[in-house]
């Protein structure tokens, strides 16, 4: 098989081919952008309908087809629900194709190739990072619901997404609520017996399972990162932000308690149990820290954020759970607010114009903390706690701010000592582990071999249809000793892009 | 993976036997007939097989290949695509659709150490151009159920586990015909119980009946089967391969 010019390839061949060329859209604008690769809005020219494209980079020129996109692809051609992005077809484009700067494709063989999405308004990151933003009490059931809905297919067809995060949950202006980027997602026996990676899912959704090492898993995994998510949408911004994987353990353990073989029979066997045990046990506060939240939610909520994986609640039962059956009821998708899409290049420059400037602001006022810009949700029935209820416009917040100036100068202090012996642990685990014999990829989570970058793993979330990194350790590396030749996926590679995402 | 095979796109890709038996009208010009056209496949089955012995991938990996292999010349003719490329191509992308990846270079290495032979030989660059277009005549559908978990499943329900050798063996062989494209895999491992029982002479008839299914279907699939053992008893000579695929590459 000779490799035919170029220009001549698609003459000749594409005839015969199954696959449709991106010609048959027109590129509208770029919609997400990062080291990864590109997604755009585009229009189907005989249709008028809009999509949006995912182009998968080609640029490991020795391991060909990447492993995550053949993953995404077997994945998404199995899935079919609501609550799932739809795969609407595979395309390629034929000759070397040239990019923003008129440099040819890195692709020397043929174009490239683009996965075919439905088009969707939003992702709930940005959803909710919007200036101003609130989500009502059922807009958040609503939401929680669809994405329980859709995992719970997943879990039912033994597919495990493996990166649950707000990025990755697309909405529609519609209200509908889909699950995007399988590049992590993997199908799972139901006997748990293979060996899976453990260096999956964005750092502050990861479950104490993995971040002690565990490389048998199961759907549970998915089910800590919705726990997550959910405290998220309540308590209006991120609840375990760790900037490495020593201190989201810490800070797990701060909230939930730490684990021993009375919480969590079988723990110690874990293999890094022993390593990351905190020298004197803390108990377990959830309740404490989410006391505004109403009881349905906190009940649910403890459920999910249990840290035995098996007796963490499933989809399933979430679903069934007291909290979407009680008023205010989870509302139609239909009902919800349309907001104004607002992903274009140019509100992305303004916000990181924006960031920027924050950032500025931020190092002049040196150790102070920023309050978090997203706010809680509306409460707009249920129990309420006046004096902890957060209201709109400043009182409140001065309030909010009120209650908390110790942390504010206990935690540089707190923190360094702690970070720094975990950090060590942490360093040398990683660096004993086998990660690539073929000596590609980074050798440890983090990529460039220093400190995981800060901005955590929000910095540089890729939003929803999210390409699989180019890094990816394709060969036998196996991760962690597992089985599978797993992707390196943590802080490093994923967020060097800082608007990576797909956001509005 | 596992999940459903009736909601499968592997169902949906069923075919006819005829469907299956039809030589690509490009390869038919240059003279290759149908039983050419078989032969080619059974050798290149073979071929898969023994890189894949050499390599030591899992048997779904073989099978996965074996099974895109065979699908791909229901769309397209060999003389587009070549099949001393597109088996080895098949091997690297069934190793990666089956999570246990195997390297190119490491499968172009052993091509070099399995064959002297110019024609087969060739390089990374050209697996990895091939993996493209074979992806396309797959149209992207990489899951292929096979017989291998109902046959252990069904084995253990009939509790006929000492049969689990010689039938596991039976449905290697299918791999050698184009059954995996014609029934579903539930039936193959039926058909090759059944074989299996005829062989040893072990009574089945009440287990089978209990099954509901349609038995003349298993023993028509059996029948397949044993046909196919007795045609291919001898070893296929070399010739006849090489004559057949130098076919391919003469002009029409």
């Amino acid at each position: 098989m000779a490799i035919a010019v170029p220009g001549q390839l698609n003459l000749d061949e594409s005839p015969s081919w199954g696959s449709r060329s991106v010609d048959c859209f027109e590129k509208l604008e770029q919609i997400g952008e990062g080291t990864y690769g590109q997604v755009y809005m585009a229009r189907e020219i005989r249709t008028g309908e809009i999509v949006a494209l995912k182009k998968i980079r080609m640029d490991n020129e020795r391991e060909g087809f990447p492993i995550t996109a053949i993953r995404e692809i077997k994945i998404l051609k199995k899935l079919h629900h609501e609550n799932i992005i739809r795969l609407k077809e595979i395309v390629t484009s034929p000759g070397p194709e040239k990019d923003e700067h008129g440099k040819p494709d890195g692709n020397k063989y043929k174009g490239s190739i683009y996965m075919v999405f439905e088009y969707m308004d939003h992702d709930l990151t940005g959803l909710s990072d919007r200036p101003g933003m609130r989500f009502t009490v059922p807009q958040i059931k609503c939401y929680m619901r669809q994405l329980l809905t859709g995992l719970h297919y997943c879990h039912v067809n033994q597919v495990l997404h493996r990166d649950i995060k707000g990025s990755n949950l697309l909405i529609d202006n519609d209200g509908n609520l889909k699950l995007a980027d399988f590049g992590l997602a993997r199908s799972f026996s139901s006997d748990q017996n293979a060996n899976l990676t453990n260096r999956v899912i964005t750092l502050w959704y990861r479950p104490p399972e993995l971040l002690l090492g565990a490389t048998k898993y199961g759907p549970a995994v998915d089910m800590w990162s919705v726990g997550c998510i959910f405290a998220e949408l309540l308590h209006g911004k991120p609840i375990l932000p760790g900037k490495n994987e020593p201190e989201q353990l810490t800070k797990i353990f701060e909230l939930c308690g730490t684990p021993d073989e009375v919480n969590w029979p079988g723990v110690s066997k874990i293999p890094w149990y022993n390593n990351f045990k905190p020298p004197k046990p803390m108990k377990r506060r959830v309740r404490e820290a989410f006391k505004h939240f109403d009881r349905h939610a906190l009940e649910l909520l403890e459920r999910m954020l249990t840290l035995d994986p098996s007796q963490r609640i499933s989809a399933k039962d979430a679903l069934d759970a007291e909290y979407f059956w009680t008023d205010p009821l989870p509302c139609d998708p239909k009902s919800l607010p349309k907001y104004e899409s607002s992903h274009e290049f140019q509100t992305k420059k303004k916000r990181q114009q924006q960031r920027q400037n924050e950032e500025n602001a931020k190092r002049q006022k040196m150790q102070h903390p920023q309050p978090h810009s997203r706010l809680p949700p509306i409460q707009q029935t249920g129990p309420v706690h006046p004096q902890l209820r957060p209201g709109p416009g400043s009182p409140s917040r001065s309030m909010a701010r009120r209650g908390q100036p110790k942390r504010r100068w206990l935690q540089p202090k707190q923190r360094r000592p702690r970070q720094q012996w975990w950090w060590y642990r942490w360093w040398w685990l990683w660096r004993l582990c086998p990660v690539s014999p073929q000596g590609r990829g980074p050798p440890y989570p983090g990529g460039g071999g220093s400190m995981p970058a800060a901005g955590g793993p929000r910095g540089g979330a890729p939003a929803g249809y999210g390409v699989g990194g180019p890094n990816y350790p394709q060969g036998g590396g196996s991760g962690g000793g597992g089985g599978e030749p797993g992707p390196n996926m943590m802080g490093g590679n994923r967020n060097q892009q800082q608007y990576g995402g797909w956001h509005s | 993976m596992a999940a459903n095979f009736w909601t499968s796109s592997h169902s949906k890709l069923l075919l006819d036997q005829d469907e299956v038996d039809m030589v690509p009208s490009m390869d038919k010009e240059k003279g290759l007939t149908l039983e050419d056209f078989k032969l080619i496949k059974i050798h290149m089955t073979n071929y898969i097989w023994k890189l894949a012995q050499l390599i030591k991938v899992r048997q779904r990996v073989i099978a996965t290949a074996v099974t895109y292999f065979r699908r791909v010349y229901t769309r397209k003719s060999m003389s587009e695509y070549d099949p001393r490329l597109l088996a080895p191509t098949c091997l690297y992308l069934a190793s990666k659709a089956e999570e246990s990846t195997v390297q190119a270079r490491l499968i172009v290495f052993y091509i070099k150490k399995h064959s002297t032979d110019e024609k087969y030989r060739f390089e990374v660059k050209d697996i990895l151009e091939m993996e493209m277009k074979l992806l396309e005549a797959l149209d992207y559908y990489l899951i292929v159920y096979h017989p291998y978990r109902s046959l252990a499943q069904l084995l253990q329900d009939a509790g006929m586990a000492d049969l689990t050798h010689l039938s596991w063996g039976i449905v290697n062989d299918t791999y050698r015909m184009d059954l995996i494209l014609i029934y579903a895999p539930f039936k193959i491992a039926l058909a090759c119980i059944y074989i299996a029982t005829v062989l040893k002479e072990k009574d089945s008839t009440s287990w089978f009946e209990e099954l509901r299914v349609d038995m003349n279907e298993i023993k028509n699939i059996s029948m397949e089967i044993l046909e196919f053992y007795d045609v291919y008893k001898q070893v296929i000579p070399d010739d006849r391969i090489i004559a057949a695929l130098n076919r391919l590459t003469s002009k029409a």
